[in-house]
């Protein structure tokens, strides 16, 4: 039997109020005031402005990088709204509106992060070889042009809660363009650790930034050591960027931020299994995609030279896209001129997340950053992946600015 | 253009899943909208390196075994849902005080039985006031049950004959309840612990509402999935999808939209949907101020939402850490480790309300306790959870917003490794730190809070399912989700979700007959 349980003095007369609480409960209601109901919450307008769906941009000065085959686009707010705060070392994806195609294309942010505050961006692009993007923006792009760029992503940034004082970054070309911020937050105080930069140039000439970063290294906080891989010169180091130079100008306890061209991250593979750091001390900006995929050792012999008609469901719509097998499926779906998500393109951020409803591909085991359960049951990231057939593919929407 | 639905369920959070699944298992042609490109809301994973990290989930109450399924494995699968479920040991290890200022560092297990051994064994000669208690307990969990599976229409004669405690009891918040049958202090403080999961502190929390979770963890266990809570939620969308459910990502509702007082539609970003019936998982204060018409809200409801005065519960902040040794490397032994300033839990959410000073109130979890799989080999992944408190992250600049981050994450390390002496600090591999702004922009509820409004005093749990025939009276729209009658967590969430589209098919089978 159970226990007769009493509350205070009142007995059995509990029972009476646990018969009332919807009695108790509808007095409270209607003691209330009938006012308008709000919802207007600073801590999410906060993080709104933080994590825009996308940024109205407008390019008000560029910076031409003679020698470097570089610019740097200086980007302000085109709608007043405040530009969203980063963290050194992050990138904007832009969107890029070519022909009939609307793609993105990642660039780390090379201003400092208190510049957003005062709204401003920088970045700086640089001609690459087969670079379609970077070269219709170098040739084409001009002062007034409007870009819709993505707020601030990625995780290449220094975090004090994981990393050492201490961060020797490995550049190459244009990858100098995150510890460029880097280095300006060092010295403007929003960010407090030691950065010593291996910076890989072909020749002096072709330098970015040089001058930029011999004002920077003023600042006992920031050493660069310039690397030229096709010109001797005193006072430079020579060759690649190899675990020898790394043990060279390692300080004591240290991270390796690394960022650069795919050859770059290819070489350096062999590098740092010599290194032997802890992965925790080693972290890559986005590594891209592999650009001959046919090439790959894993990638299927049978698929090379094949074409393939992907249909594919955006909420309401479905769209037939055709692509071919040593092509990310991205790619087929920006050349249709479909507007749908992505921002890293290197398979790792997981924006362009889709389902596979029907229709084999092929992921590059070095791109793999899915879920578990997605792996599973169909997902891919489209970014990094490759059609292996014709496929039935379910993405998701873009939030974007006319 | 647009497309016809019965049901649009706006938001694939556990709720938005549940009623979306509900629907398409009856037959009904179903869109189910997500702002994001991944469903679940809370129950969803983030992958970092190597880890893929649990983002919110430390256990569900209400899975039981396969042999004794609880209500939502039960649930799962009627909907056929298939998630690989795994044991968490014990019930929580606590380090704390006790209301007297003594050290308190307590580890309970899981069943009745070896709960109440455990018990004796820190507080002696309890045995049998505890026995007593259980009885108790088990009294109010049928009650309830009796009270659910009657739909509102309770028999007050049999609830008095067969349930008189639930009745003596059930209307009292627990710490009434503990002092009325003489509860020892200690069991009382180490019992406490739970309050958290619920976010209202036990002068204030309904005792038939922590009784119901209380007594789920400590007789059927807790059990998590093994690949994180994604695992859940994805299992739940490819059933979804299997019985003819259509699942748009990234797609915001903007508006709902009427015919005179009856819901027609949606407007989303991808365009206008027509539906009979619209299920949002959703606060309702931000339907009511952002997507109706204002003409069309009740005044009562105006008078609920003004009562409740935007007292959102639990603003989630969650540090993540993939930790390069493993969990016996670094001396963690615990699935789940509750360091709280005192057991006294009115004390304790002031504290931690009271902001960064006061605030040393902190669950540290390692999956791989429970899952040795959870994260690679010679790794081990966990994440620590409080709270936070409006005005401090609300007036917070951009600028200072990670070092703020960054000095709670510092603050809850420290107290690891002072109180549980782990420390973690050097073995960080990847850390990723989730403020309320991260659960504001990820779940759009207000103030980045989880559990809706807190289910305290005149807004419990009880009082709100007795009252689901008056509120939110909007033809053709039902909010679901932690706001509702249920209140948080996953297993409620799940059960809301479920409950609502059930009223939703009863009202368009009550419309549809009056043609």
């Amino acid at each position: 039997m159970a226990v007769n349980v009493k509350v205070g003095l009142i007995g059995a007369l509990d029972m009476l109020k646990f018969k009332n609480m919807s009695k108790v409960r509808e007095a409270a209601i209607q003691a209330a005031p009938a006012k308008e109901i709000t919802a207007d919450y600073p801590i999410n307008q906060k993080a709104k402005a933080l994590h825009p769906d996308y940024q109205k941009l407008v390019v008000s000065k560029i910076i031409n990088h003679t020698g470097a085959g570089a610019k740097t686009f200086v980007l302000e707010s085109a709608d007043d709204s405040p530009l969203a705060y980063f963290r050194a070392g992050q990138y904007l994806s832009l969107k890029l509106k070519l022909g009939d195609s609307v793609l993105s294309r990642p660039y780390s942010i090379s201003s400092a992060p208190k510049d957003a505050l005062a709204g401003r961006y920088e970045l700086t692009v640089r001609a690459n070889p087969g670079g379609f993007a970077a070269d219709r923006l170098l040739e084409d792009a001009k002062v007034g042009d409007i870009f819709f760029a993505s707020a601030p992503q990625g995780n290449f940034y220094y975090e004090e809660l994981r990393d050492p004082k201490n961060i020797l970054a490995l550049a190459g070309g244009s990858g100098i363009t995150p510890f460029l911020s880097m280095a300006r937050a060092i010295i403007d105080g929003t960010e407090d650790f030691n950065l010593t930069i291996l910076f890989g140039s072909r020749t002096e000439d072709q330098i970015l930034f040089k001058g930029e970063l011999a004002e920077l290294t003023r600042n006992d906080k920031i050493h660069v050591i310039h690397v030229l891989s096709d010109e001797e010169k005193p006072g430079f180091e020579h060759g690649f960027l190899t675990a020898e130079l790394v043990n060279k100008y390692a300080p004591e306890d240290y991270s390796l931020f690394i960022c650069g061209p795919e050859a770059m991250y290819r070489f350096l593979d062999a590098e740092l299994e010599k290194l032997a750091l802890p992965r925790k001390n080693v972290r890559r900006e986005l590594l891209g995609v592999t650009k001959n995929i046919a090439a790959h050792p894993e990638f299927p012999a049978s698929a090379k030279g094949m074409s393939y008609t992907i249909t594919v469901r955006q909420g309401p719509r479905e769209t037939a896209v055709s692509a071919i097998a040593e092509e990310p499926i991205l790619v087929a779906l920006e050349r249709a001129g479909l507007t749908v998500p992505s921002r890293c393109r290197s398979g790792e951020c997981g924006w362009c997340r889709s389902k596979v409803i029907a229709g084999e591909f092929f992921v590059p085991p070095e791109n793999e950053s899915r879920r578990y359960a997605d792996k599973t049951s169909g997902y891919i990231h489209p970014c990094a992946t490759f059609p292996l057939s014709d496929m039935v593919l379910e993405v998701p929407g873009e939030y974007v600015g006319e | 253009m647009s497309k016809q639905y019965d049901i649009v369920v706006v938001g694939a959070g556990n709720a938005g899943l549940s009623a979306a699944l509900h629907c398409a298992s009856e037959g009904k042609k179903v869109l189910l909208i997500e702002q994001h490109n991944l469903p679940g809301g809370c129950a969803t994973s983030f992958v970092r390196g190597r880890f893929e990290f649990e983002p919110s989930l430390h256990e569900l109450c209400d899975i039981g075994t396969a042999e004794d399924p609880g209500e939502i494995r039960q649930m799962m699968e009627e909907y056929g849902v298939k998630v690989d479920w795994k044991p968490v040991p014990d019930c929580f290890r606590i380090i704390s005080q006790y209301t007297d200022g003594s050290p308190m560092d307590v580890t309970m297990p899981s069943g009745k039985e070896a709960f109440i051994e455990q018990m004796e064994v820190y507080v002696p000669g309890s045995r049998a006031k505890m026995e007593e208690y259980f009885e108790l307990l088990e009294e109010t969990m049928a009650g309830t049950a009796y009270i659910s599976a009657s739909n509102g229409h309770a028999d007050s004669k049999v609830l008095k004959e067969k349930f008189p405690n639930l009745l003596r009891t059930g209307s009292y918040p627990v710490k009434k309840v503990w002092d009325a049958i003489k509860l020892p202090k200690k069991c009382q403080d180490i019992m406490s612990t739970y309050w958290g999961y619920l976010g209202v502190d036990m002068t204030r929390m309904a005792f038939i509402h922590y009784c119901n979770m209380f007594m789920k963890y400590v007789t059927r266990a807790a059990y998590i999935p093994a690949h994180t809570s994604h695992e859940i939620s994805n299992a739940m969308v490819e059933r979804f999808r299997e019985l003819g459910g259509e699942f748009w990502f990234n797609c915001r509702a903007e508006e709902f939209l009427f015919n005179g007082d009856r819901l027609c539609g949606v407007k989303t970003s991808m365009g206008v949907v027509e539906c009979k019936y619209a299920l949002a998982n959703i606060n309702p204060d931000i339907i009511y101020a952002k997507m109706m018409p204002k003409e069309l809200v009740p005044e009562r409801e105006k008078k609920l939402s003004a009562a409740r005065n935007h007292n959102y519960s639990a603003r989630m902040y969650t540090v993540y850490v993939g930790l390069n040794k493993t969990a016996e490397e670094l001396g963690i032994h615990d699935y789940c480790i509750f360091l709280a300033g005192t057991s006294d839990s009115a004390k304790e959410y002031r504290d931690i309300l009271g902001g960064y000073e006061t605030n040393n109130f902190t669950i540290f979890l390692c999956n791989n306790i429970a899952n040795p799989q959870a994260s690679p080999p010679g790794t081990s992944v966990g994440f620590f959870t409080s709270m936070g408190n409006a005005e401090e992250w609300g007036d917070l600049s951009q600028e200072d917003y990670v070092a703020l981050k960054n000095k709670y994450a510092k603050k809850f390390i420290r107290l690891l490794k002072e109180r549980a002496g782990i420390d973690i600090a050097p073995y960080i591999e990847e850390i990723c730190v989730a403020s309320p702004w991260t659960f504001a922009r990820y779940l759009g509820t207000p103030e980045g809070s989880v559990y809706g409004f807190e289910t305290a005093e005149w807004d419990g749990m009880m009082a709100r399912m007795m009252m689901l025939g008056s509120d939110y009276p909007i033809k053709g729209l039902r909010p679901i989700g932690a706001a509702g009658p249920r209140g948080d967590g996953y297993s409620s969430a799940y059960v809301c979700g479920r409950l609502m589209a059930r009223l939703a098919l009863k009202d368009l089978r009550e419309e549809g007959g009056e043609h």
